[in-house]
């Protein structure tokens, strides 16, 4: 199983700053989104620490040269718990950079990572930034988000309908940098050809329907056109944060396969 | 006089004068403090007068009453206290105006618009129900006609296809099988089973065309396969 993955930042047409951040390698089969947080542009440094971290720490796992981060259940593959693992470091690499520089205090980020290794999915995340799964004309979100609404969904004193007109969904509960260590949610997939992974962060899912997102996810075969239409449809629905957007398309690797990503790397 | 300052985070939304022997607090309009939040019950709780003191009292509310982080049943309130009622917050004023600095939400972030973080403790505070998290629920399929490789399947992930295609979590077998029949999503407040593919599905002998919420012992059948489902815990 491979992934044909692009992904897009954009301002939105409210913030005077851009403090997503995003990072794909799909030949690694490695996604990563986050939605920094805090003052004097550190949302940013935050982000944009994560992402580095995490890319760093799975590239040196590839290698067989990273060593677990923190404790896992046995059932996770090593590739799930290497995912894991780079989000825990990511987060302590946030919190000491706080502490280091004056400016950068209060920072942090959210983080959605997904590690592609044959036809299985590994997906770490802390936050609000999701992970969605189309598959057979049907969308689901992979990821709870890690904010209040969303804890109030879980004790069913909010349905998801309420939760997504709440007025205080920006409220998280768990975010990278703000401790020492954080709980990160880890969880494992399989998955098949045809099926598309949209990762995205709360600029894109609080401007447009999970429906919206699965009606365009299946528009065309071409994800850098998904990307651009779903931030032109967040930005036309007012845009008011950062809009992140992974979207990458799972298929079998056959030589045919082979030959078309070979004319598309070409093309870069 | 006394007084209570009615929060939502950091935002006062309104002082309220406590001048009546019984003041009443909740969802429904004919409230003394109305407080229009789903996490708060229709009569919520009261704040009474008793002789020189000041008591609340939770009216069996759903999610409780706090008083600085504690649940209680009754409770005096002091001078600078604070209540927690669902999501919002009332700041007990009382008698001389002591300007005290907010022990309400130790928010972080500039504006309202703006994510922010907050304290596990004060997550406890606005949930006011940690308690009441509903265990996850584990269910699964036993296979009682069909061809496929197990008899017994636990429903451990996500989403869970049943159908011939590679990666299908309930793997059928045979020529005539569909590549897709239906998709199983598990979610925190339980399962529920889509059609797919333009394949019929049935729960129970009835045709399926949208989502349906699979209860403890429905019987599925989906591409020439007939399962029951169960919940294991």
């Amino acid at each position: 199983m491979e992934i044909i993955a692009r992904g897009r930042t954009d301002i939105g047409l409210v913030r005077t700053n851009n403090e997503d951040s995003f990072y794909i390698d799909d030949k690694a089969g490695l996604l990563v989104v986050a939605d920094g947080m805090g003052g004097h542009a550190s949302g940013e440094i935050a982000s944009n620490l994560a992402v580095d971290v995490i890319r760093d720490y799975f590239k040196a796992f590839k290698e067989g040269r990273a060593a677990l981060i923190g404790k896992f259940d046995e059932e996770y593959s090593e590739v799930a718990k290497a995912i894991g693992s780079s989000v825990r470091l990511a987060n302590k690499a946030i919190y000491e950079a706080a502490k280091s520089n004056a400016g950068w205090q209060g920072m942090g980020t959210t983080v959605a990572a997904v590690a592609i290794n044959g036809n299985r999915l590994s997906i770490a995340h802390a936050g609000d930034s999701r992970v969605y799964l189309v598959k057979a004309g049907d969308i689901e979100q992979l990821t709870d988000d890690h904010s209040v609404v969303y804890e109030q969904v879980k004790r069913e004193l909010l349905t998801r309908e309420e939760a997504q007109k709440s007025e205080i969904k920006n409220l998280l509960t768990r975010a990278l940098g703000v401790a020492s260590d954080v709980e990160v949610d880890v969880s494992e997939l399989t998955l098949s050809a045809g099926d598309i992974l949209v990762l995205c962060t709360d600029g894109l899912n609080s401007m447009v329907s999970d429906d919206d997102i699965l009606t365009l996810a299946v528009s065309t075969k071409d994800p850098a056109a998904v990307c651009d239409r779903l931030v032109e449809l967040a930005n036309k629905q007012g845009g008011k944060d950062n809009i992140t957007v992974i979207v990458g398309y799972v298929r079998n690797k056959s030589w045919i396969s082979f030959l078309l990503h070979f004319k598309e790397w070409f093309r870069r | 006089m006394a007084k209570v300052l009615l929060k939502f985070k950091e935002a006062a939304i309104r002082e309220i004068p406590l001048d009546q022997d019984v003041i009443t607090i909740g969802r429904k309009a004919d409230n003394d403090i109305v407080i229009d939040n789903q996490a708060v019950s229709g009569y919520h709780a009261r704040i009474k007068k008793e002789g020189q003191s000041l008591f609340i009292e939770d009216a069996s509310s759903l999610n409780g009453t706090y008083i600085n982080g504690q649940k209680i049943s009754k409770g005096e309130l002091h001078n600078g206290d604070v209540v927690l009622i669902g999501v919002h917050t009332l700041d007990v004023i009382l008698e001389k105006q002591i300007e005290t600095e907010a022990k309400g939400f130790a928010v972080r972030g500039r504006s309202m618009d703006e994510t922010v973080v907050i304290a596990a403790e004060d997550q406890k505070k606005i949930l006011a129900s940690q308690d009441k998290e509903k265990p996850e629920i584990l269910g699964g399929f036993i296979v009682i006609e069909g061809s496929t490789e197990k008899r017994d399947y636990l429903l451990k992930e996500r989403v869970t296809t049943i159908g011939k295609e590679d990666g299908a979590g309930i793997h059928l077998k045979g020529f005539f099988a569909p590549k897709v029949a239906a998709l199983v999503n598990r979610r925190k407040e339980g399962y529920f089973i889509t059609p797919a593919g333009g394949k019929t599905l049935k729960v129970n002998g009835q045709k399926v065309d949208h989502k349906y919420d699979l209860k403890d012992g429905d019987i599925v059948e989906a591409g020439g396969t007939k399962v029951q489902f169960y919940i294991k815990e």
